[in-house]
């Protein structure tokens, strides 16, 4: 290996491999309980996944409501409708066989429309750098200043060019006094920024659209309030909706 | 006079008008009018009642404006006195005389008559201008107007109308009553023993009273109409009406195979001389352009007043045929004179502008004949209506009908509006063909009287009876005697109805028409007996000479002296008539106490029928005592006035005499006046008497007392006997010419129908069965198994796909798993051929 | 290729999220028990969040200018909601079949066939 470890495909390496195998595990454990277990193990390094990608706050979500809510709900599930002890679903070898094929197959297609475009291989410009941004910051690489634009750009690169970024990101660092370890933290504060931005959108305003020199993309910035609204009144019918369903019915009970 | 023209339309036309309302609620309500309808009858009696009633006030008023003066031949006896005066002798000074005595006045001066008759004729015309003649005509409602034509609801007033309407009324008063009582067994269910069912049994039916009260009130309705009509289409509409209203009365058994047969032949045998009527009114409409009768004022809207002259009008057919310019003589109307001159091809138009040309050619006789075609084809009409010569064999079937139907419809009133009509006509009939209705009516006279002479059924012998006197009537019109023949219809009306319904009486007591099963009824029911021989002596004639009378006294006295005068007139042949007529006097006299002997005299000749024998009820005797009043002194003048029957219907007299004829110019028709001259009078009412006096006599001998006994008679007559009992062989001879033709051409045209229209047709039908045919099999088997062979599929289709919805979970998401594979490899598949292509 | 020294692209995220997803189709398909299915589903929206996401980053990829940016993350957060939402009601129905059937075999749940 002459070349420095890109920490960030390290992680990305680590966290997928984890996500991976314990989907797998899910689909081949027959324990239901252990099933969820590694669904939760599965979920949480997708947020991992998520956080690297530069989603914090959507990974942050992943974990409080994921792995926090719905998962706590599934193993609530799983204790409630429990037939003795551990009792398992045997499914018949064929229809293993049978889904095997199938998976495989739509494997196969994803795959080969994920690996058929080759923009999606990789940045243009070799990203060399070591240091990873999220909890790391770590500025001892060398070519840590080839960093920060490759971080930084994670979310802004889109919005604006080189320079009124480096700008920016300039006039910030003026006010931090820590130069060495700037980098970490400004990637900290974009994710900040992140959250910001989405709060915004769900109220209103895209604040992302101030920087956005297309006009045409402007005008696609719409506002998110009418599928925030949908969605809240949504999750209050299902809200009762669930309650409904979900409690005791006395017409099923005995007496004894 | 402006009043009384505003007021009688309205009074006649609701008198009219009140028997359809009595029919349209018993149509729509017959059988709800309280129990079995029982209700009808009082509502159909109270109609005819107010229409009495209104009739009767309109006669009053007429009276009140209209006084009749003295008649003709009083005004004549002043002429005769005075000659210089007689044109002020229309308006003399009432006479109260008594009509019987003013012909013995007439005796004193027999020569100056005599000197005066030739005179007579111009001299009248004049009078007649002075005369009053009140007519009112008018329109209640066009219904429509093509061109010059208007078909409305019209009426034309004058003295005949409203005594016409009033005898109508009052007879129909009375036989509704009768009716109430004579219909009461229709009131529940019926068994009628002349019916037999195919299985033996009696026809057993529910009662129809409200029935034949809602025909009764249908006909007086169009008999009303008939006299008050304005028009001769309305005339033609509601003569058609009474028709159909005959044909229903006569069928009202219609169980009876002889009384469906009875209503057929009547409606049959009066289309026969209906059709002449339309000949008629098309030849008179075709060249007059009007179908009035009287003046009518040229606005529409407006009420017809002759009275006003100021008024533009537009001239009726009485005034086209005799113009008062013309001193009403006969003229023919311009129209038909042009009709005929264009029929001839003499005419060019600018020629038929000029009325001289016209003149000319009225002068040369053109259009004389269209006016006699006219006269003629209404004559015909009137032949069928009034069952005269040839047409008269249809009225003694018509006693199939119920007897108050008789009474009303085939003696009183239907028959008589033929008679009616030809008087209501008499302006517009030329002399020959009033030498026609002459001879028609003396045929019909002499034939029906010696057939009643054998008949047996007591309801026939009244029907010939009924049919001969008619024959008078027409004779009597025929030869000039307007008055005299008016006179009859009125008289006969009243002792005819009052016989039929003394005959429905015994009827209905004795279960029977025969005679010859009567006998003696006399003492079981004396109201009958007598009203009957008050009828007998009014029919008769009976009365004593120059002084006083029953009313067919008068009448008949008239009649006979009318055609003394005709015969003196006329020489040769045409004396036939008077004797012709005086035969008839006699043998109805004899005929109808023969009629009285048989059913009254004598001894019962079957006790069963005697024994239950009853006098009627009171609502049927009643009518008869009143119309035996009237036939006593319908035709007396109120003492101390000049108030008559005959006076009043003298204001009615057609303008104008009818002199010689033109293409027969030996023939004269005398006017009536002329018949009152003091010789001719005293011939008449001698003769008359005394031939009735023998009629009489021969009935007493033969039937009263036995001293001849009728039997030894028909043997000593056998064929003349069997000559008459059959009719003169009238229906035989019909048969022979006209049924059996009709039948033969009938079944030649059936078997041509059957063998070749109906063969076409089979074969058409059969042809069409057999392409339908083809069409359904190739519908069954080729479009229909297309269908079903597609939705077979589409079932089973269905069924198949029904196997993947297996609701199981886990191969549902197998599936959407194996559908997103193919959306992709086909998405890919489309992209590579769209990059390709 | 050295996965550890090269930089991740587009593509690898892709690939992660279509063995999420293929994982939960399978799992789906193959787990007889109710609460095992939704399991599967958790794990397919997880796939396609995980795509979502890596959309949204234009630094993955050499035409960033088409990333989705801002729009990724909060399609990817209305994902996460509805998945919580569906989870409650899936589990509430899935309760209340147990309580009728007492079983959670998919499989018994049948009745809806054709």
């Amino acid at each position: 290996m002459n070349d420095p470890i890109n920490w960030q495909s390290f992680f990305f390496l680590l966290f997928g491999l984890v996500a991976c195998v314990f989907a797998l595990a899910v689909v081949f454990s027959s324990n239901i309980v252990r099933m969820a277990f590694y669904l939760i193990l599965s979920l949480g390094s997708t947020s991992g996944l998520f956080f690297l990608a530069g989603a914090d706050f959507v990974g942050a979500m992943q974990l409080l409501i994921y792995v926090g809510g719905t998962l706590v709900l599934l193993v609530f599930g799983v204790m409630l409708t429990a037939q003795g002890p551990f009792v398992s679903l045997k499914t018949r070898g064929g229809e293993w066989v049978l889904a095997s094929i199938v998976g495989g197959a739509l494997f196969a297609v994803l795959a080969q429309r994920a690996v058929s475009i080759s923009d999606w291989h990789g940045p243009e410009r070799p990203l060399t750098l070591a240091d990873s941004g999220e909890a790391a910051s770590q500025p001892d690489s060398a070519t840590s200043d080839a960093a920060g634009p490759a971080d930084e750009t994670k979310e802004s690169e889109p919005f604006d060019p080189d320079g009124a970024r480096a700008e920016e990101n300039a006039a910030e660092d003026d006010k931090e006094p820590a130069p060495p370890t700037h980098e970490g933290r400004r990637v900290e504060l974009r994710d900040t920024r992140t959250a910001t931005a989405i709060g915004m959108a769900l109220s209103g305003p895209r604040v992302d659209s101030l920087g956005e020199p297309s006009a045409v993309r402007r005008g696609g910035m719409s506002s998110y309030v009418l599928p925030f609204e949908i969605v809240s009144v949504h999750l209050l019918v299902v809200l009762i909706g669930a309650a409904y369903l979900a409690r005791t019915k006395k017409r099923f009970k005995t007496e004894d | 006079m402006q009043g009384l023209a505003d007021i009688l339309p309205i009074l006649l036309g609701a008198a009219w008008l009140l028997p359809l309302v009595s029919f349209v609620v018993i149509v729509f309500l017959g059988p709800r009018l309280g129990k079995a309808g029982v209700l009808a009858g009082y509502v159909a009696s109270g109609a005819i009642l107010g229409s009495f009633v209104l009739s009767a006030v309109a006669m009053l008023l007429w009276l009140g404006h209209h006084w009749p003066a003295g008649t003709h031949h009083e005004a004549h006896g002043a002429e005769s006195h005075a000659a210089d005066e007689h044109h002020a002798a229309g308006d003399s000074p009432k006479r109260a005389r008594l009509q019987a005595v003013a012909f013995a006045a007439d005796d004193a001066a027999p020569a100056t008559h005599a000197a005066d008759e030739h005179a007579a004729g111009a001299d009248h015309g004049l009078a007649d201008e002075h005369a009053e003649r009140p007519a009112y005509a008018g329109t209640w409602y066009t219904m429509a107007s093509f061109g010059p034509l208007e078909l409305s609801v019209g009426y034309y007033i004058d003295a005949l109308t409203v005594a016409m309407f009033t005898m109508v009324s009052l007879i129909a008063t009375c036989i509704h009553f009768y009716a109430t009582g004579y219909m009461h067994d229709e009131l529940h269910d019926v068994t009628d023993h002349e019916v037999r069912m195919s299985d033996g049994r009696h026809l057993h039916r529910p009662g129809r009273y409200y029935r034949f009260f809602q025909y009764l009130s249908l006909f007086c309705f169009s008999m009303l109409g008939l006299v008050v009509s304005g028009n001769v289409f309305m005339v033609f509409m509601f003569w058609e009406l009474v028709g159909i209203c005959s044909y229903f009365l006569i069928g009202f058994y219609i169980e009876r195979k002889s009384a469906s047969t009875a209503a057929n032949k009547a409606f049959i045998v009066n289309r026969v001389g209906d059709f002449g009527m339309i000949i008629g009114l098309m030849a008179l409409w075709g060249s007059l352009g009007t179908l009035a009768f009287g003046d009518l004022p040229v606005v529409a809207g407006g009420k017809g007043d002759n009275s006003t002259a100021t008024k533009a009008v537009r001239p009726g057919i009485f005034s086209l045929v005799r113009p008062a310019e013309n001193h009403h003589a006969l003229t023919t109307p311009d129209g038909m004179v042009r009709s005929a001159a264009a029929a001839a091809g003499v005419t060019d138009n600018a020629a038929a502008a000029e009325a001289g040309v016209v003149n000319d050619w009225r002068q040369q006789g053109l259009g004389y004949g269209l006016l006699v075609v006219a006269g003629l084809g209404i004559f015909c009409g009137c032949v069928g209506k009034s069952a005269q010569f040839p047409l008269h064999v249809w009225l003694p079937d018509a006693m199939e009908g119920p007897t108050p139907v008789s009474a009303l419809v085939h003696s009183a009133t239907m028959v008589a509006a033929g008679v009616y009509l030809v008087g209501r006509f008499y302006p517009v009939f030329t002399p020959e063909v009033l030498l026609v209705i002459a001879y028609t009516g003396g045929i019909t006279l002499l034939m029906a009287a010696t057939i009643a002479i054998t008949a047996t059924d007591i309801k026939r012998v009244l029907a010939y009876s009924t049919v001969s006197q008619l024959g008078y009537m027409m004779l009597a019109l025929g030869a000039g005697g307007w008055l005299a023949g008016m006179l009859h219809l009125f008289t006969h009306a009243f002792f005819k109805s009052l016989l039929f319904l003394c005959s429905g009486s015994v009827i209905h007591a004795v279960h029977t028409n025969d005679m010859r099963q009567m006998g003696g009824l006399r003492s079981k029911m004396p109201y009958t007996a007598y009203t009957m021989l008050v009828g007998c002596l009014a029919i008769a004639g009976a009365g004593i000479p120059f002084l006083i009378g029953f009313s067919g006294y008068y009448s008949k006295d008239a009649i006979i002296a009318q055609l003394i005068s005709f015969r003196n007139h006329n020489s040769g042949f045409h004396g036939v008539l008077f004797y012709v007529a005086a035969a008839g006097a006699a043998t109805t006299a004899f005929y109808m106490f023969r009629l009285w002997y048989l059913t009254f005299a004598g001894r019962p000749r079957d006790h069963e029928r005697y024994h239950h024998a009853h006098e009627s009820p009171k609502v049927m005797y009643v009518p008869l005592m009143i119309l035996a009043t009237l036939a006593i002194v319908a035709a007396w003048t109120l003492p101390g006035t000049s108030l008559s029957l005959a006076n009043v219907l003298e204001q009615a007299r057609p303008a104008g005499e009818h002199g010689a004829g033109r293409w027969w110019t030996a023939l004269v028709v005398p006017a009536e006046h002329l018949s009152h001259l003091g010789a001719v009078h005293v011939e008449a009412t001698l003769i008359a008497t005394i031939v009735a006096i023998a009629g009489f006599t021969l009935a007493t001998v033969m039937y009263g007392l036995g001293v001849l006994n009728p039997d030894d008679v028909r043997q000593q007559f056998p064929r003349t006997y069997a000559f008459l009992r059959d009719k003169w062989y009238f229906d035989e001879l019909y048969d022979y010419a006209f049924v059996r033709p009709t039948m033969l051409v009938s079944r030649l045209v059936a078997g041509f129908d059957k063998r070749w229209i109906d063969g076409f047709i089979d074969s058409l039908a059969r042809w069409t069965r057999g392409l339908a045919n083809i069409d359904d099999t190739i519908d069954r088997y080729l479009v229909d198994g297309l269908i079903n062979r597609l939705a077979d599929w589409t079932y089973g289709f269905g069924l198949y796909l029904r196997n993947v919805q297996t609701g199981r979970l886990r191969e549902y998401v197998m599936l959407i798993a194996v559908g997103t594979v193919a959306l992709f490899v086909l998405a890919t598949f489309a992209v590579g051929l769209v990059l390709a292509g | 290729m050295n996965l550890l020294t090269e930089p991740v692209g587009l593509t690898h995220y892709l690939l992660v999220g279509a063995v999420l997803f293929v994982c939960g189709v399978v799992c789906m398909a193959v787990k007889r028990n109710a609460l095992g299915v939704l399991m599967g589903i958790e794990l397919v929206l997880n796939g396609a969040n995980v795509n979502f996401v890596a959309f949204a980053n234009g630094n993955l990829r050499s035409d960033g200018d088409w990333a989705l940016g801002l729009d990724g993350h909060l399609i990817a957060l209305f994902v996460i909601v509805l998945a919580a939402a569906e989870a409650a009601v899936a589990l509430a129905i899935t309760l209340n079949f147990y309580n009728n059937h007492s079983t959670v075999d998919v499989d018994r749940a049948e009745e809806l066939h054709g």
